[in-house]
């Protein structure tokens, strides 16, 4: 291999390595709070993007029931207040925290106060994710949108240079979303490991009886768990949009999938982890030659496999001890 | 009680699985639109159903067949196999529909043609241009003109535009059926005309980060790019080729043939070349009448989805308004008109906004004019494809 090439593969193995990291880090708080997965994950990262879409353009064009409807006619939610797209992205995933906080109020509290099994919970979060992408195309199609052309993703590549007569580029965007991975990671390790409402989360987690007897209302705390979870994930659904495009209600439903492998790759219920295993994934995932770039996926889940095949906990997870 | 009442249930049920299963006459008209309403693939379904719907409207106004109105039943098909065989399925045995007018990709086709063959059920394919879809039975025929027909029509007019080109990307989704078969035919459309071929790049139609094909084509210095793919992820491929330094001619293939690809590379969709099945300006009565109402209708030119939708349902009323005519339709047993559908359906000459079609003894249809446009974009959401002699 040259070395443009390899430099090139890093530079993309990083970058959608980042956009799988961030998608993955809002997956793996709920699991270890709560222990379960949320498949409707994936759908709150679409209305993220959705949202900020919303914010900016304020119209949707092209069909579903919101076709033509101008939701901002003075051209800003805030009576004429121009909206930088920084403070769209935020809005938008704020939105996003408060649907995920819907879902743990339809899907999964019911569940846990009948103590149903955690397969249950799944398939109850899996149903809302379907509800959630298809009440988005009823309600403005299956066409893709764009951020406008001032936004982020439009912007020239921030490294663009020859190796060895080849050119290697790096896209903005993709710095961005590396960087907001990177501080997501501090923020969410800051957040659990040193404050108040982190120590509360820890102990929801070890034990949810425990903390309860300990004053710690658990239901409060994975209410804000999930809507940590869903911020990052509508933010990480902007970001994406910004960089690919807002790729129709289902583009956040192909991500959940590789997520998935993302937090099993590093460890379950580890945020570094989740950080680690996605970096991993997009990097295996770089290093497919491109003419075979169609089996990257393939690829990913080999390389998933014969990880777990040496390390069962994952790269950052930690094994069961079992008092005996 | 329960001695005396089991038996006559059970007799009951036999009798009424018995009367069910014997031929049942025509009640109402009804033809079945079997397109991807849910999934990524409802980019082209949306207009396929706006086509149909169109049709089924502008016919019935104009007396339906021979003065009955005829109904369309839709079933989504979603994007996969089974959601098009399920659909199928429900078309054919719940809905008791006389034709099916579906699936919207190549893919499906291939595995739910075969189930309407089955039950001797005509199937128009509306957007199915892979190679060996009319001979998957004698019941499968299609509006949509084959890629090997029209694809090399754009490898030719991009030479026109620039006789210098030499060196040759082609990119394609592999997932999709219909994209590898109409890539077989650039690429040998690339050879034929002395070009050389210096990269294939994969891809999938569910991909959106393309940097890896992007800058394999970067470094293959080529001076044209072909993309085999849908409206989403070649959208998306226009766009990142561009943004990341490609300068050359682009052309999209029959995937890219919608408007819905304007949102996705907006002001970089410029320039794009694309061969075309259909065109706004064909100049056919039936096509300027379509245009006219569509445009009224919906503020922007159809489709060529649309058209084809418009065209599938077309096809099976016309068929039918002849068989009326020979004889009632209410007269009929719906298992005896599908057959006798299928054998007009092939027998007919059709003035569609596509022009004058008809079809060979497979079902292939027999289209005279194709054309090729280029992607003129007015600003970032509004484009227009222009026709080029």
């Amino acid at each position: 291999m040259e070395a443009s090439q390899l430099v090139q593969n890093l530079l993309n193995g990083l970058a959608i390595g980042s956009v799988y990291a961030i998608f993955a880090l809002g997956y793996t708080l709920v699991f270890s709070i709560l222990g379960i997965i949320n498949f409707a994950h994936g759908a709150v990262f679409t209305l993220g993007a959705y949202f900020t879409y919303t914010l900016v353009v304020g119209q949707f064009e092209n069909n579903g029931l919101l076709k033509g409807v101008n939701l901002f006619p003075d051209g800003s939610p805030f009576s004429g207040q121009p909206l930088t797209f920084a403070l769209a992205t935020l809005l938008g995933a704020v939105g996003a925290g408060l649907v995920a906080v819907l879902i743990e109020r339809l899907a999964f509290r019911p569940m846990r106060s009948r103590g149903a099994d955690p397969l249950l919970a799944l398939v109850s979060s899996l149903g809302v994710a379907l509800v959630i992408v298809n009440l988005i195309q009823l309600l403005v199609g299956a066409e893709i949108y764009n951020f406008p052309s001032d936004a982020y993703g439009e912007t020239p590549p921030a490294l663009s240079f020859t190796l060895g007569g080849n050119v290697v580029i790096l896209r903005t965007v993709q710095v961005i979303i590396f960087a907001v991975s990177l501080v997501m990671l501090t923020v969410l390790g800051f957040v659990i490991g040193r404050t108040k409402i982190g120590k509360a989360l820890r102990a929801v987690a070890e034990n949810p009886g425990t903390a309860s007897l300990l004053g710690i209302s658990v239901d409060r705390f994975i209410v804000i768990t999930f809507f940590l979870s869903g911020f990052v994930g509508g933010l990480a659904g902007t970001l994406v949009g910004t960089a690919f495009g807002v790729a129709g209600p289902y583009f956040g439903v192909s991500y959940g999938l590789k997520g998935l492998a993302v937090i099993v790759l590093g460890g379950l219920g580890s945020i570094p982890g989740a950080v680690l295993g996605g970096l991993v994934i997009g990097l295996a995932e770089a290093f497919v030659p491109a003419d075979y770039s169609a089996y990257k996926d393939a690829v990913a889940f080999a390389l998933l496999f014969a990880i777990l095949l040496v390390r069962p906990q994952g790269l950052l997870g930690r094994s069961a001890i079992q008092k005996v | 009680m329960i001695r005396t009442t089991l038996p006559r249930l059970l007799s009951a049920a036999l009798l009424l699985t018995l009367g069910l299963a014997q031929a049942q006459k025509v009640d109402t008209i009804s033809i079945g639109v079997a397109v991807a309403q849910t999934s990524n693939t409802a980019l082209l379904g949306q207009e396929q159903v706006i086509g149909a719907k169109f049709a089924e409207k502008y016919l019935n106004a104009r007396g339906g067949i021979n003065g009955t109105p005829f109904k369309l039943v839709f079933q989504d098909t979603g994007g996969d196999e089974a959601g098009a065989i399920n659909a199928f399925q429900n078309l054919i045995t719940k809905d008791r529909v006389l034709g099916i007018v579906g699936p919207t990709l190549s893919q499906q086709a291939f595995a739910s043609d075969p189930i309407a063959e089955r039950a001797k059920v005509p199937v128009l394919g509306p957007s199915n241009t892979a190679k060996g879809i009319p001979q998957i039975g004698n019941f499968v025929a299609r509006v949509s003109a084959p890629v090997a027909v029209v694809a090399p029509n754009a490898v030719k007019q991009a030479l026109k535009l620039d006789p210098k080109i030499k060196d040759v990307a082609v990119l394609y989704a592999q997932n999709d059926a219909f994209s590898t078969s109409e890539t077989g035919t650039f690429q040998e459309t690339v050879k034929a005309q002395g070009l050389t071929l210096s990269t294939v790049q994969k891809f999938q139609t569910t991909d959106t980060d393309f940097t890896t094909q992007v800058t394999a084509v970067l470094n293959a210095k080529v001076d044209l790019v072909i993309i085999s793919g849908l409206a989403a992820d070649g959208g998306n491929l226009v766009k990142q080729l561009r943004q990341l330094g490609y300068k050359g001619l682009i052309i999209g293939g029959n995937g890219l043939n919608t408007s819905n690809m304007f949102p996705v590379c907006q002001k970089l969709c410029d320039g794009v070349i694309i061969a075309q099945a259909y065109s706004p300006n064909q100049g056919s009565a039936a096509n300027q009448v379509f245009v006219k109402e569509y445009t009224a209708q919906y503020k922007k030119a159809p489709p060529q989805f649309a058209a084809q939708a418009y065209a599938g349902v077309q096809v099976m009323v016309e068929a039918l308004k002849a068989i009326d005519r020979k004889k009632k339709l209410t007269t009929w047993d719906v298992d005896d008109l599908r057959i006798e559908l299928n054998k007009q359906i092939l027998l007919g000459k059709y003035n569609t906004p596509l022009g004058l079609i008809s079809f060979d003894k497979e079902g292939e249809v027999i289209q005279k004019e194709f054309y090729v446009a280029q992607i003129r974009m007015k600003d970032a959401k509004n484009g227009s494809f222009v026709y080029l002699k």
